[in-house]
């Protein structure tokens, strides 16, 4: 018999063929009876009050269906908190919010119309600087804050523009900074950056005349869509079907609600049309959610013998106009603070505060990519300080099984060991080894190390489903609520169930489209959640699916279930495989042989939800948030040429503990992927704005991300597994991991090649030459 | 979207030109890969635009010892790269159009593309100014106008209303003379330069410096050549043609750089392109 | 705004059509003809993913009007496989992962394939930069280069 291990091996994506053909159909790609195209109004100004909107002109051009302005639309949305009008209402908080939306026949027309529309604003004073933000009278970018609905796990401040104050009070920090040697307090930024995942956000709408509402959209979570437009228009759920296509890549870019409760309103407008809005590329900068921008100050006590005794952490938020994914990132950022350290006496405030800038949401790292950059800095500074090696200093306050985190909690025995991620990373970076820093020509060479940890950013209680269901000819079809953004989680949970239900994985097939209205409940596609809920939904789905093979075959041969078992296409009696029926013939019902038919069309169902996790205490962030930690650590190895400030890559070596590769290949892909976005934080990405707080770089010409020229010479992945036992195979989630320790690791590097520190991302050219200015060569 | 305009697609010079002094608010393009971007963005919003890839004169590039190399309005940069005599005799030109936008755009950009655009960041621009290139004007009174008068400040250019450039002529640089462009962008991928260099020298008496993005114009630095041209060590020349590069530009400060960093940059590849073609260590 | 009738091969099919003056390449075939595999991702020359090939060149197809592309051979993503067998570059992009959201990979394969036909025998730098017109968020590169470096050792060996 074949022996159907596809687990761990290295297997080609399921969608590929239709990817590489271009068959695949993404949202933008379908075809509507009657559709209309939306082109926004924006704002011109960061903050400003609205006096008058004249759309009349724009109403009487042929062709044009709807127009809507904010007062027309007085629904609030947000995923954690109400704080977001789909159209600025009485006023702009942001420039490019859009202001006035259009719906035509054409895209040419709704753009026409939107040019003919005029808007009187009275300026208001803005604020930009989040630190600014939070002085007694700064401008208050939501008065109404105390009428906004959120999550209870987020604290906004009436009054301020504090939209979140996570607290986390862990030991006793005075205590631990009187214990300590040496105390090194350092100020870290990152400025806000963009997903720019390559499809730009796109929605259609149609709100028909009955009252259903239907939308596709290229969104990553569309049961949160759901539920959220529900809830902003108060229509029930079973009245909306929200429905997800081939997704051109998210990031946390598309999690949550964006624009589908505008394109909505507009066809409701309209008289039911579709509706499409395509965001072009300058609004996915402009208009669009970015990621939050980050200011940290860290104050570490530390012992001569190199033992962390306190840390004082706060972490400042630049949300933008709207709290959208920013006050969660404040929460996760908060209760992860000091990396994957056991550092007994913490404290942190970790703060979402809004600004007059575009609107924060989660980007791949979900904050981490940011705090780390900042704390796994502070590591090699601290250690700098104490004359300790950064290695052995990371190594000696490794947060291995047994230690607590600063939420309190015990990690267990199988949580994975950031300790060999470091040494795995050392090794291949030759740590410790003598080395020439100075190239022949006169360029500096150096290594550097971060270490790493993220746990999936969630509410206590999410949970997912997945249904396996038996086709009339032995094959099987999965179902999902999870989507696939290009992460590869579908076809990793193809190899599982061949590989449960001993079949050929070509006879499994996962559901393509994602509709709320079929498919089983998964709470979002974010966090790097996937692989263990989902996963876990998916094995509990087979074993349910098996359950009732076992049913109906015993039924028909005559022993009982637990005799049963099932491989090769066949449900067999174990110690007599020719007492078999195969999977084609129970697949609908058995039949006896006097022609009676028994049981029913065989499906599993299986979900997983979140499990012991709690609410954290308010005052002192004590509890349980994560699920399941992934460690890591990366390492680089990089060139400097001090004339120029350019910066060549020379290695970069990654290494996680995943608990195991259910798929290489795809790991691998995630991996490099995730290396190069953390690397363009690093060295590229920043938006850069005026100081009237309009983006000055709101395109691909202007806004760079990395291309092929770009890359490391060389991607090191370094697959570790130490198995976590209640994880589908034992396997973590790491789609967000490889993006998180590398902006360290290089100016780590950096440091080792130049001698110079870096306290602010990104490390362009230009500003790597000016921080090397005046050091001797 | 592009906004609306008509179309129209002369098939020679005569009938080109005619259409552009008929026609209301007209322009001319060949490539389209930076007028289309404009219009877009709708920086200009020409009512007429004249395609001139239908006229084969345009399409040609054309080589004699003699009268040196002649390359029409329309021909591509890709064009330019496939080019021997471009690579072996006009390297500084081939370099500029090998890191000139991406390989794609590259199919489609066009060198009167490039220099109509008169950006200040024109990358083919100071291979030209070095290459001492006339530009073959097209117009009810045809005229050529020396590459060093043709850029008039940012974005504007010498020729006027009526008028559109039908050829880039370059004489054919002194056997065993050299050349090079060096350009610094904000990473190692496709970028606008921050700065670029061109240099072409025929001997060390000879040196010619030609810079993009440090001015309002692509600019080139008389004082580099009159260093050269007096006696002295070479050292002594590369490090005074490295402080005339640097105090005849004037840099804007902008999202890809400060005026600081350009000023710094322009020395540094005057410098090490000085040294390559030079071959002084 | 004036209106052309234009006719051109796309896939080696023959369409006649009338197109307005501002109507792109990029938008004729994915509006007009339904070919939706040519992305578009910032319509204005940057990320490369409308990449088509304009008689055997690849093109921003967002930059080039219909109205140019009359009298011309069109050859889309859709026109690469024949018969349902994979080109090399496809293939080879399946087998190494080079796929991962999928938006970018019809432009990169256009220009991969392309750029084999011209240089068969490409270094590591060459494909790199072969490729650098073209943005992809997902994959970091590494995949696509090793599938474009193994299709061209794939072709050589069948061309021998």
């Amino acid at each position: 018999m074949p022996e159907y291990s596809y687990v761990g091996k290295e297997v080609p994506r399921l969608d590929a063929v239709e990817k590489v053909t271009g068959a695949a159909l993404y949202t933008a790609d379908l075809k509507f009876q009657g559709l209309l195209y939306a082109r926004l109004l924006k704002s011109p100004y960061a903050h400003a009050k609205i006096v008058r909107i004249d759309t009349s002109k724009a109403e009487r051009l042929p062709g044009v269906h709807a127009v809507l302005t904010g007062e027309e639309i007085p629904y609030r949305f947000g995923i954690y908190m109400s704080d977001k009008y789909m159209l600025a209402y009485k006023k702009t908080r942001y420039v490019g919010e859009p202001v006035v939306a259009v719906a035509a026949e054409s895209e040419e027309l709704a753009e026409e119309a939107a040019e003919l529309i005029e808007v009187e604003y009275e300026e208001l004073p803005a604020v930009f600087d989040p630190r600014e933000a939070l002085k007694e009278g700064a401008p208050l970018v939501h008065e109404g804050l105390d009428e906004y609905l959120h999550a209870p796990f987020i604290f906004p401040k009436a009054g301020t523009n504090i939209a979140n104050h996570f607290k986390l009070r862990k030991g006793d920090v005075e205590k631990g900074f009187k214990e300590a040697d040496v105390i090194v307090e350092n100020e870290f930024t990152q400025p806000m950056v963009q997903n720019v995942q390559m499809e730009p956000h796109v929605s259609i709408g149609q709100w028909h005349p009955n009252g259903r509402i239907d939308v596709w959209t290229s969104a990553q979570s569309p049961f949160a869509v759901r539920y959220l437009l529900s809830v902003g228009l108060g229509v029930p759920l079973h009245r909306i079907t929200v429905r997800v296509p081939f997704l051109g890549g998210g990031f946390g870019g598309k999690a949550g609600l964006h624009w589908e409760p505008l394109v909505v309103l507009l066809s409701r407008k309209a008289g039911g049309r579709p509706v499409k809005l395509l965001m072009t590329r300058e609004e996915e900068f402009n208009t669009a959610a970015v990621r939050q921008g980050m200011y940290a100050r860290i104050k570490t006590g530390v012992k001569r013998d190199g033992r962390i005794t306190a840390e004082e952490i706060l972490y400042i938020w630049d949300s933008g106009a709207y709290a959208d994914y920013a006050v969660n990132i404040a929460r996760a950022a908060g209760y992860s603070c000091t990396g994957p350290y056991d550092v007994p006496n913490v404290k942190c405030d970790s703060l979402t505060v809004y600004t007059n800038h575009p609107y924060g949401t989660a980007y791949r790292g979900f904050g981490h990519v940011e705090f780390h950059w900042a704390t796994e800095r502070q590591m090699d500074l601290v250690a700098r300080e104490i004359g300790m090696d950064p290695l052995e200093f990371r190594l000696k306050n490794a947060a291995l099984p047994g230690k607590v985190t600063p939420t309190g909690e015990v990690l267990a025995d199988d949580c994975g060991r950031v300790d060999q991620c470091l040494k795995a990373v050392a090794e291949e970076l030759g740590w410790g080894k003598p080395r020439e820093k100075r190239t022949e020509n006169g360029k500096l060479q150096g290594i550097g190390i971060a270490a790493l940890w993220k746990a999936p950013a969630m509410p206590s209680y999410t949970s997912s489903s997945a249904i396996v269901k038996l086709n009339e000819d032995g094959t099987v079809l999965l179902s999902l609520g999870l989507t696939e953004m290009g992460q590869g989680t579908e076809t990793a949970f193809a190899q599982m169930v061949a590989q449960e239900l001993k079949i050929p994985l070509e006879k499994v097939n996962v559901v393509r489209e994602r509709n709320t209205d079929t498919a089983p409940y998964s709470w979002q596609t974010v966090a790097s959640r996937g692989t263990f809920m989902d996963g876990n939904a998916v094995l509990r789905a087979v074993d349910d699916l098996k359950r009732k093979i076992k049913e109906t075959a015993s039924d028909l041969l005559g022993y009982p279930p637990e005799s049963i078992a099932i491989a090769d296409g066949y449900a067999f009696v174990a110690r007599e495989p020719d007492k078999r029926v195969s999977l084609a013939q129970i697949a609908t019902c058995g039949v006896l042989p006097d022609g009676r038919g028994v049981r029913g069309p065989l499906l599993g169902y299986g979900y997983y939800t979140a499990e012991g996790l709690t609410f954290l205490d308010p005052e002192t962030g004590q509890g349980r948030p994560a699920l399941m930690w992934t460690f890591g650590a990366q390492g680089a190895e990089v060139e400097v040429d001090p004339e120029t400030g350019d910066l060549r890559i020379l290695k970069v070596a990654t290494a996680l503990d995943l608990g195991k590769a259910l798929n290489p290949l795809l790991v691998k892909g995630q991996i490099y992927g995730g290396v190069v976005q953390g690397l363009g934080t690093t060295v590229m990405e920043e938006f850069i704005f005026d100081e009237k707080g309009r983006l000055l770089n709101n395109n691909l010409t202007d806004y760079k991300i990395f291309r092929t020229q770009d890359i490391p010479d060389k991607f090191v992945p370094i697959l570790i597994e130490n198995p976590q036992r209640n994880a589908p195979y034992g396997a973590r989630g790491i789609g967000e991991h490889p993006t998180i320790g590398i902006a360290a690791a290089v100016a780590n590097a950096i440091y080792d090649a130049t001698g110079v520190d870096f306290f602010d991302l990104p490390i362009t050219r230009e500003r790597l030459w000016k921080g090397l200015k005046g050091v001797k060569k | 979207m592009i906004p609306k305009f008509d179309y129209h697609a002369p098939t020679t010079i005569d009938e080109a030109v005619e259409l552009l002094n008929t026609l209301e608010d007209a322009r001319v393009f060949a490539g389209g890969t930076d007028l289309f971007v404009l219009m877009r963005d709708r920086l200009v919003r020409p009512k007429n635009l004249i395609d001139l890839k239908q006229i084969s004169e345009l399409q040609q590039i054309s080589f004699d010892e003699r009268n040196g190399l002649r390359i029409g309005a329309a021909v591509t940069f890709a064009e330019i790269l496939r080019s021997e005599v471009v690579k072996d005799r006009f390297r500084v030109l081939w370099d500029a159009a090998s890191v000139l936008a991406d390989p794609v755009l590259r199919n489609r950009a066009t060198i009167g593309g490039n220099i109509c655009n008169a950006s200040p960041a024109a990358d083919s621009a100071p291979a030209l100014l070095v290459l001492d290139a006339v530009v073959e004007v097209a117009g009810e009174r045809p005229r050529e106008i020396p590459i060093g008068e043709f850029f008039t400040g940012v974005k504007r250019t010498a020729l006027k209303p009526g008028e559109f450039v039908r050829a880039v002529r370059i004489p054919t640089p002194p056997p065993g003379s050299k050349g090079r462009y060096y350009k610094w962008g904000r990473t190692r991928g496709e970028d606008l330069a921050i700065v670029g260099v061109a240099i072409q020298v025929n001997g060390e008496k000879d040196v010619r410096v030609a810079l993009s993005s440090v001015y309002k114009t692509p600019i080139r630095i008389g004082a580099v050549e009159k260093i050269f041209k007096e006696g002295g060590p070479v050292e002594e020349k590369i490090k005074r043609a490295v402080e005339a590069v640097r105090s005849n530009i004037s840099p804007i400060t902008d999202v890809r750089g400060s005026k600081e960093y350009r000023v710094h940059m322009a020395g540094v590849l005057t410098e090490r392109g000085l040294r390559e073609l030079l071959e002084v260590k | 705004m004036s209106k052309h009738r234009i006719s051109l091969k796309v896939n080696g099919r023959l369409h006649e059509l009338e197109v307005e003056a501002n109507k792109t390449l990029l938008r004729l075939l994915r509006e007009d003809l339904g070919l939706t595999g040519t992305k578009c991702a910032c319509e204005r020359g940057d990320c490369g993913l409308c990449t088509v090939w304009l008689d055997g060149k690849p093109v921003k197809s967002c930059l080039v009007l219909a109205v140019e592309a009359d009298g011309h051979e069109i050859t889309t993503i859709e026109g690469l496989a024949r018969d349902g067998k994979l080109t090399p570059v496809q293939q080879k992009f399946v087998e190494h992962g080079a796929v991962q959201c999928g938006f970018c990979t019809p432009g990169m394969i256009m220009v991969a394939e392309a750029f084999l036909r011209e240089n068969p025998n490409p270094t590591e730098e060459e494909v790199k930069e072969a490729l650098g017109g073209v943005l992809c968020r997902c994959t970091g590169y590494r995949q696509i280069i090793d599938a474009v470096l193994d299709a061209a050792k794939e072709m050589r060996k069948a061309s021998t």
